[in-house]
């Protein structure tokens, strides 16, 4: 009954962001296993909603009975005054069934929203705990933007069938059952013509509906089109207005408009008959008009007394469109399912497994032992590496792009587990440490800066959450950022939003600064300093040198001149160690460092 | 409202035309309903009169019939109407934003402008069509009851028509708590969904902390704001809801109740008492479904005042009289001064020529104002106050198009288009033949990428450019810019970090860009390489010009110049230890 809070905007043809991949709808019987186990918490809720709104939609009948039964009883008599008493008492039960249906609508559909409050707030928790428990690779591959998706528009889409659906299946259950049941008790010949009405409304629905998968499917593929079009476009803009030439840009957000057109024209042309016939059945004035029609002929024919045909113009015209709202809703209910779908793979999603028993690292001496790694059970991205980084030294890893350079990055804070092989720190298997001791005792610098919307202050002090104030500032001194943050506008209390305020450089030494709070005595750089502009560089490279000293450090560079004095060199090839050793070493054995590092001097000085 | 969505979109002929159906289909409705009276006042008799109700019978048989009609056909005009509507809307914004001036791109606002066209706009059109029209029939079908009544008993009419004003007023409050509700719950997911990109991107650095399982206290405080704030807006909403609800309740009372009275009283006969209850039944339905599309009704106005924000952002002016030709190709910046509608200014009374044919580094720090230099004469911008002159002319005064056929722009972040090299290449000039490509690829050095790539020019680049590296990406840039043989080129050097192979082959084509007499080129540069071989630097500091001359002078003059110039050296000489260097 109310639409306290709705989005009706969320609702119907709206896009969902993501890949067309979401919009396909899951198996049935998986949709609804999913939503049995979203649901379980709030299964009492869900049970009252049911029940205050099956007993308010049958006390939605009181008045229209009592309408009818008043009709049929003044007809019937002859001297008003008899009856009098009899028309009061139908008319209390008419107010009263008002009033009942009134507040129990109303408090079931409260109940709805409430429990949807409730499920939103709990199914939030648990998908962070869950996110918190994934393989770090997990949101390499599926990105931020597939969080906020299940996070937002997935559970505002679920809201549907918790807070609508349900009390509108249940009260149009109702309304059928008590109406037509009532009806057949008035005279079943005439009830049997009002079912014959709803029955062709709905068949028809059936039929307009019979391929809405594929035309639905088709729409949301034509509406993701047009949302990545408009967000290249916008994305793009510069580029556009630089060469004037957005016309030809634009085209592709033309033609997605048009294939959009096409597809609900399609839709719309295919079911035209199917959709007029059920709209017209849903009709209030065609029921009338069929009941009218039928009646007057079984009055005619003595079947029927006049005063038998009021309940029928009363309360069969009212039918459809008491079912009127669960049908609307069914498009919405399907949305929810997927969306619950959803929600559901992302909790059930297996976690990285926590060690059994879990142990500490004796030391900071970080072993390669055989790694190998394989993103797609193919191809390894890494075979067969074996090495030693020693505390207080630092490792570069180096080679063309797609060597495996960065994925042997990311298994150290196990983004992924090894496919084969082991990586131990400090005699101890990864694998066999607790997350958060594991990922505390590293800093990643990567070049993808990791920052919270949150104040400076607290963003350098995720990295060590006991710190003082002075600890703070000792760090981003030594981050060579405290001069900026004094500049901000609330200086350590400036909340970081997105990317505001701070430059890309001024943002990495930020995370330096963490770092250094944090002490951890691995560091793992990946092209730390790619993005920067040049001004900002030298700053982050004496942040970087403060960080690194005394610490294990692995490096990622693109410029060999910079991991130059590194302890020890990698140089990897399509997954596979080349070569090893000193910048000194490897020079001398002039073999694949030694090219590069020729190849680069002569860039330096073109 | 409907003023608000026709000026959005002005298809007055479409939107009167789906009215009218409606509006018809209503006031049909509530006659047809109407005809009831006359029948069963002939019909509901000891003896009924079938005479008297039959000319009543073909009459509403034939508007039943118009009915059943009108409603065929006016649902494929909806339908249309939808399609045509959201299409428009769509083309409109995209048409607007592309006049807007770059400025006002920010990442918020590509944001909302990706809503508005999508969600927004969608959600609009399919609102107006399929809100718009019960909202017709829940207004119209009581009205004209309300006047059907009317022939029947006034008393009753007059009661019918007290109910339908107090009905409104609860509504219209109703409808306005909800749309207040419906904001600050929108703000509230809004905080989730940025809390949640965080947490897809910060993962590792909360579970270092140990904040993996729980998110960071600002999440938990984002997730118990939405909750609460959904829980207010059901309370705050509750009473306006039942006040409404009520009020079409108490209205059904009052009718029955007066009915009965009047009956007993003898003052109206049954079979106008049965019509009319009918009637009464038939009058408070369609009100109580308004309060179900006021919540619809009010998310479209909200969502029409997205939209709206988007359209009402003014487009850089353009002059009444434009030069549609360059004259010259050299640029003057006199007394430039520009800031980016904050209070601070990126650039203060700069002042500086780039004669025709030069090329010229822009130095200075982060936020000194290179790039705006740059923006200011492509008119990304206007200037505050000062001119920025091309070959004479104020950059105002061009036709913006004319103005951008001549300038061609390297930016730093370069942005590809999800398609092929070729097709991103012929953005610059759309009908290039096949050997102006191949000769502006190799100008840009290029060819070696499109030798290296398996697919060549037919390469599909990725998302943004993503399948390409960086040094990949810009050269795509630069032969951009040799193909569309501009006059001005303005080049933003790339961040120092490009793999040696990239690097070099960047400056070479920069280079030769440079190279042509016939160009003027402004490079932002941070290269040494580069500096050198400008034919002069101008050096920039907090918006203002601090030096201008030859490199060499100014090298040895040991200004900011020298002092920059030394910097970039010492950055690329640096190399990672674990104890301090120096």
């Amino acid at each position: 009954m109310t639409t306290a809070i709705e989005n009706p905007a969320e609702s119907a043809l709206d896009p969902p962001p993501q890949a067309p991949h979401d919009a396909e709808l899951p198996p049935r019987h998986v949709a609804t296993d999913a939503l049995a186990r979203l649901f379980r918490p709030i299964r009492r809720h869900l049970v009252g909603c049911a029940i205050l709104s099956t007993l308010g939609s049958a006390a939605g009948f009181a008045p229209y009975i009592a309408v009818a039964e008043i009709a049929r009883v003044a007809l019937a008599s002859t001297e008003l005054a008899s009856v009098s008493a009899t028309l009061w008492t139908w008319t209390w039960i008419g107010m009263i069934g008002a009033g009942l249906r009134l507040v129990l609508v109303f408090a079931s559909s409260r109940l709805g929203h409430y429990a949807d409050a409730r499920t939103l707030h709990d199914l939030r928790v648990r998908m962070i705990r869950q996110l918190g428990s994934l393989p770090l690779g997990w949101f390499r591959a599926s990105g931020s933007g597939a969080v906020k998706k299940r996070m937002t528009t997935d559970l505002e889409d679920m809201h549907l069938i918790i807070a609508h659906a349900l009390g509108e299946l249940v009260g149009a259950a109702t309304a059928i059952t008590v109406g037509l049941g009532y009806l057949l008790f008035v005279d079943w010949r005439m009830a049997l013509v009002t079912a014959g009405v709803l029955l062709v409304m709905v068949v028809a629905y059936r039929i307009a509906m019979r391929s809405m998968s594929t035309h639905m499917n088709r729409l949301l593929t034509a509406e993701e089109r047009i949302s990545a079009a408009s967000i290249e476009y916008a994305d793009g803009i510069a580029v556009v207005k630089a060469f004037g030439t957005g016309g030809r840009i634009l085209e592709r957000f033309n033609t997605a408009v048009r294939q959009h057109t096409a597809a609900l024209g399609a839709w719309a042309a295919e079911t035209r008959y199917s959709t007029a016939l059920s709209r017209l059945c849903s009709a209030e004035v065609t029921v009338l008009g069929v009941v009218t029609i039928a009646g007057l002929i079984f009055v005619h024919n003595g079947h029927l007394a006049m005063a038998e045909l009021i309940p029928f113009l009363v309360v069969g015209v009212g039918l459809p469109t008491s079912i009127d709202p669960a049908i609307q809703g069914s498009l919405g209910v399907r949305k929810g399912r997927v969306a619950a779908g959803n929600v559901d793979e992302l909790l059930s999603r297996p976690p990285l497994p926590e060690p059994v028993r879990p142990a500490s690292p004796q030391g900071h001496q970080i072993e390669l032992d055989r790694v190998t790694f394989s993103y797609d059970g193919v191809t390894n991205a890494v075979a067969d590496v074996t090495a030693t980084l020693a505390p207080g030294t630092i490792t570069a890893l180096v080679g063309p792009s797609g060597a495996g350079k960065s994925t042997i990055a990311s298994l150290l804070p196990r983004f992924y587990d090894v496919t084969d092989g082991a990586i131990r720190i400090g005699g101890t298997d990864i694998r066999d440490i607790p997350t958060t001791e594991l990922l505390s005792s590293m800093s990643l610098v990567f070049q993808d800066v990791m920052l919270l919307r949150d104040t400076v202050r607290e963003n350098i002090r995720i990295g060590r959450p006991l710190a003082t104030d002075e600890e703070v500032q000792a760090a981003a001194r030594a981050a060579r950022i405290h001069e900026v943050i004094t500049r901000l506008p609330d200086g350590y209390d400036t909340v970081l939003g997105d990317g505001g305020g701070l430059s890309g450089g001024e943002r990495q030494r930020l995370t330096i600064a963490r770092a250094i709070l944090s002490g951890a005595p691995v560091v793992i750089l990946d092209e730390a300093t790619a993005s920067l502009d040049p001004d900002g560089e030298t700053a982050v490279q004496a942040a970087l040198a403060e960080l690194a000293v005394g610490k294990t450090v692995i490096v990622i560079a693109h410029r060999l001149h910079t991991i130059s004095a590194a302890d020890q060199i990698l140089v990897l090839d399509d997954g596979q160690l080349a070569e090893r050793g000193s910048h000194e070493q490897l020079l001398a054995r002039n073999g694949r460092y030694a090219r590069m590092w020729e190849a680069q001097l002569h860039g330096r000085s073109a | 409202m409907i003023l608000r969505l026709y000026g959005l979109v002005p298809q007055l002929g479409l939107m009167l035309r789906i009215g009218a159906l409606q509006a018809s289909l209503a006031i049909l409705q509530g006659l047809l309903l109407g005809t009831l009276i006359p029948i069963l006042r002939a019909l509901l008799r000891p003896e009924p009169d079938f005479a008297a109700a039959t000319p009543w019978f073909l009459l509403a048989g034939i508007g039943l019939l118009v009915y059943g009609v009108l409603a065929v056909i006016s649902t494929p005009i909806a339908f249309t109407a939808n399609m045509e509507f959201t299409a428009k809307l769509r083309h409109r914004l995209m048409n607007h934003v592309a006049a807007l001036p770059l400025g006002w791109f920010t990442q918020e606002r590509k944001a909302r402008l990706a809503r508005a066209v999508t969600a927004d706009a969608g959600a609009i059109a399919h609102l107006a069509v399929t809100i718009g029209g019960p909202a017709i029939t829940a207004t119209l079908v009581p009205t004209t009851i309300i006047g059907v009544t009317f022939a029947v008993d006034w008393r009753m009419a007059l009661l019918f028509l007290t109910i339908m004003p107090i009905a409104f007023l609860a509504l219209r409050r109703a409808g306005r708590i909800v749309s207040i509700a419906d904001e600050e719950l929108e703000e509230a997911a809004t905080h989730i969904a940025g809390r949640a990109i965080e947490l897809g991107q910060a993962q590792p650095v909360l579970r270092a902390a140990g904040q993996g399982s729980t998110g960071t206290t600002r999440m938990r405080a984002a997730l118990d704001e939405h909750r609460e704030t959904y829980r207010r807006g059901l309370r705050k909403s509750m009473l306006p809801d039942l006040t409404y609800t009520a009020v079409v309740m108490g209205g059904f009372a009052a009718i029955l109740i007066a009915g009965m009275l009047l009956l007993i009283g003898g003052e109206l006969p049954i079979a106008d008492l049965v019509a009319l209850l009918v009637l009464a039944v038939r009058f408070l339905e369609p009100l109580g479904n308004l309060i179900e599309l006021i919540g619809a009704l009010r998310a479209m106005d909200n969502g029409v005042g997205r939209v709206r924000a988007v359209l009402n952002t003014e487009p850089l002016p353009t002059s009444p009289r434009p030069v549609r030709e360059l004259s010259g190709i050299d640029i003057a910046l006199s007394g430039v001064t520009f800031s980016y509608g904050g209070s601070a200014r990126a650039l203060t009374d700069v002042t500086a020529n780039f004669p025709a044919g030069s090329t010229t580094a822009l130095v200075g720090p982060s936020g000194s104002g290179k790039t705006t230099v740059t923006r200011l004469i492509a008119r990304f911008f206007d200037v505050d106050s000062g001119s920025v002159r091309i070959g004479g002319t104020d950059v105002r005064d061009f036709d913006p198009t004319v103005l951008l056929n001549d300038i061609a722009i390297v930016f730093q972040d370069v942005y590809l288009f999800d398609d092929t090299i070729e097709e991103n290449l012929r953005i610059a000039r759309p009908d290039a033949s096949r050997t102006e490509l191949e000769e502006a690829a190799r100008a840009a050095r290029l060819d070696e990428v499109l030798n290296r790539l398996p697919a060549g020019w037919a390469t599909r680049v990725g998302e943004a450019g993503s399948r390409l590296s960086g040094g990949e990406r810009q050269r795509v840039s630069i032969a951009r810019a040799f193909l569309k043989r501009s006059r001005i080129v303005l080049i933003d050097e790339a961040a120092s970090a490009l793999d040696p192979e990239n690097e070099r082959a960047v400056s070479d084509a920069i280079a030769e860009l440079a190279s042509a007499p016939d160009r003027t080129v402004l490079i932002i540069a941070h290269k040494p390489s580069t500096l050198r071989a400008a034919d002069q630097v101008v050096t920039l500091d907090e918006g203002h010009v601090v030096e201008v001359g030859d490199p060499t002078t100014l090298r040895e003059s040991g200004g900011l110049f020298a002092k920059l110039y030394d910097q970039y050296e010492q950055a690329r000489g640096w190399r990672i230890m674990t104890t301090v260097d120096n």
